[in-house]
């Protein structure tokens, strides 16, 4: 099912295009309020998303937008991510122009040991040259696991019988940083980024410590 | 919009403050057990100058079986089913190799490559009454590599051994097979499952607790329906060291090591046991590993994986051979 699932938005991404959080400011003209997306690349696993954004009436340009994202799999529901958080373009000098994003973080993982619910933030900031029909830019940002409540399954459990399952304050963090570019044209954007990960105290990455992600906004 | 998010940021919060006492990663015994020097009444041994859990069943005065578990880092609860061989008149040794299991864990710059087997030493001399009194090794994955070490640098201290499914007896052959092993589909659920949980969990280079916990949330990816190494279930364990398990492939993969130059001269047959089900492994591999001994005896293990002196089918199927095996050397 969740093959299948996958495959239906992986089709409709590439081929009408949809979310990404990548937002070409020059080409989101007044007139436009939302943004619909739809992405998919790895992000801590081979995932696929869909999003939406409302621009806000301001002088300063701020998006509003949610995402949802899954990795692949064949459990529906038991991993998955919903982004919630702002975008402003905080500085703009000629074609150059800087972004802050802000965004709360709740995540799922399941696994045959454990469950893990985590409420966490992400805090990006995304610099670069942009034209109404292209941008390129580098990007760095730090995504925190502030609070986790973790479950033990019976199958931990008959390991590790005392196992505790509880809240779990702080459980993590990873800087990220890297490179995107996309072209847009009439309503739509289509983008790609790149970066590389490193965990909090720069000791240690995660397992694949890149991360890669092509995404396709409709704006009306 | 702006509403549903400050709607969610509150729901959040309460449901949070809501909850229980808020705990630590770090907190000692939460999430993985406690070490032999963090628990009094744990089973263990001062060798080495560290810590070892360490458990023996049978006479001490018989023939010494040593048991390795796998990993690095792994534990020998897996391997407990290794204690019949004290009925048949073997003393049986089982310990936790350093910084593993339940042993006490060690930061990341103190280990070499051969700290292992100079630990084994230690452990052969404080078990063994006199010169007299015969040692066989039973390694199992990396057990059966660092029973190789030893054999290596020790010809004479062992009297026999066998060895279930060592990755590689060199480095290149270790890579090849872990390779295999690792081989699980991009879109698998596996795969996700190991790179996914990145997200919500981290720690510094000697974090023991974050790290263990988190290893051992991975290693339940060796045990899916779609892992090459052919298990019949969840793996029976106490604690999986991290910190051990990538130091020593790091120091592996950077210093290399020379485990079979002196294999030439060991003329007593080993048993070189594997298992049907490992797709990762086969008998190809095992050939090519084995060769490196000069006096062989290859046994494939039916109706088993990676893992199999630890489910019953594949226990059944190896215990026979590996009691006559033993007692043929006794």
């Amino acid at each position: 099912m969740k093959r299948i699932l996958l495959t239906i938005i992986t089709l409709v991404g590439v081929s009408t295009a949809v979310f990404s959080q990548t937002i070409n400011w020059r080409s989101f003209n007044a007139k436009q309020k939302h943004i619909i997306g739809l992405e998919a690349g790895w992000d801590y696993g081979l995932t696929f998303g869909a999003g939406y954004g409302y621009r806000l009436k301001t002088k300063l340009p701020i998006l509003l937008n949610a995402a949802y994202s899954f990795p692949s799999g064949k459990t529906l529901f038991d991993d998955l991510k919903v982004k919630g958080g702002v975008q402003v373009e905080a500085c703009r000098v000629g074609g150059f122009s800087a972004t802050l994003k802000a965004h709360g973080i709740l995540r799922r993982f399941e696994n045959s040991y454990a469950r893990l619910v985590n409420f966490g933030s992400a805090f990006a900031a995304v610099a670069g040259y942009y034209r109404p029909k292209w941008h390129a830019a580098g990007t760095i940002g730090f995504d925190k696991a502030i609070a986790t409540h973790i479950s033990h399954s019976s199958g931990y459990l008959e390991n590790v019988p005392n196992a505790q399952s509880a809240w779990y304050v702080p459980t993590g963090g990873n800087f990220h940083y890297g490179i995107q570019a996309g072209i847009s044209w009439r309503k739509t954007d289509v983008s790609i980024a790149l970066g590389r990960m490193i965990s909090q105290g720069f000791e240690t990455a995660p397992f694949i410590p890149y991360y890669a992600n092509l995404g396709v906004n409709l704006r009306f | 919009m702006f509403k549903i998010f400050c709607f969610s940021l509150l729901f959040g919060s309460i449901l949070f403050t809501a909850c229980k006492k808020e705990l630590s990663l770090r907190e000692p015994g939460a999430l993985v057990l406690k070490t032999v020097d963090q628990d009094a009444s744990l089973p263990s041994i001062l060798v080495a100058g560290t810590q070892f859990h360490a458990e023996t069943f049978g006479n001490p005065n018989d023939p010494i079986i040593i048991v390795l578990h796998g990993g690095p880092g792994s534990d020998y609860r897996y391997l407990l089913n290794c204690k019949a061989f004290s009925d048949e008149g073997y003393f049986v040794v089982f310990y936790d190799q350093r910084g593993s299991g339940l042993s006490k864990r060690h930061d990341k710059n103190t280990y070499k490559i051969n700290i292992m087997e100079n630990d084994l030493d230690d452990v052969v001399n404080y078990y063994r009454k006199s010169s007299d009194q015969k040692v066989f090794l039973l390694g199992h994955s990396w057990g059966a590599m660092l029973a190789t070490a030893y054999i290596n640098a020790h010809l004479e201290k062992i009297n026999g051994a066998i060895l279930g499914e060592p990755g590689g007896l060199v480095w290149q052959d270790v890579l090849d097979y872990v390779g295999r092993a690792q081989d699980f589909s991009i879109t698998s659920e596996t795969l996700n499952n190991t790179t996914y949980l990145d997200q919500f969990i981290t720690g510094r280079g000697d974090d023991h607790d974050v790290l263990d916990y988190k290893f051992t949330l991975w290693a339940a990816a060796d045990e899916a329906e779609d892992s090459p190494v052919g298990n019949e279930g969840l793996l029976p364990f106490w604690r999986n060291g991290a910190v051990v398990n990538r130091t020593m492939f790091e120091l592996a993969d950077k210093d290399g090591f020379d485990w079979v130059s002196n294999l030439k001269n060991f003329k007593t047959k080993i048993l070189f046991v594997y298992s049907a089900n490992n797709k990762a492994y086969g008998m190809a591999h095992a050939q090519k590993v084995s060769s490196a001994y000069p006096n062989v005896q290859l046994l494939k293990i039916d109706d088993a994986g990676h893992d199999m002196l630890s489910f019953p089918r594949g226990w059944q199927n190896f215990y026979p051979t590996g009691l006559q095996y033993f007692n043929a050397l006794k």
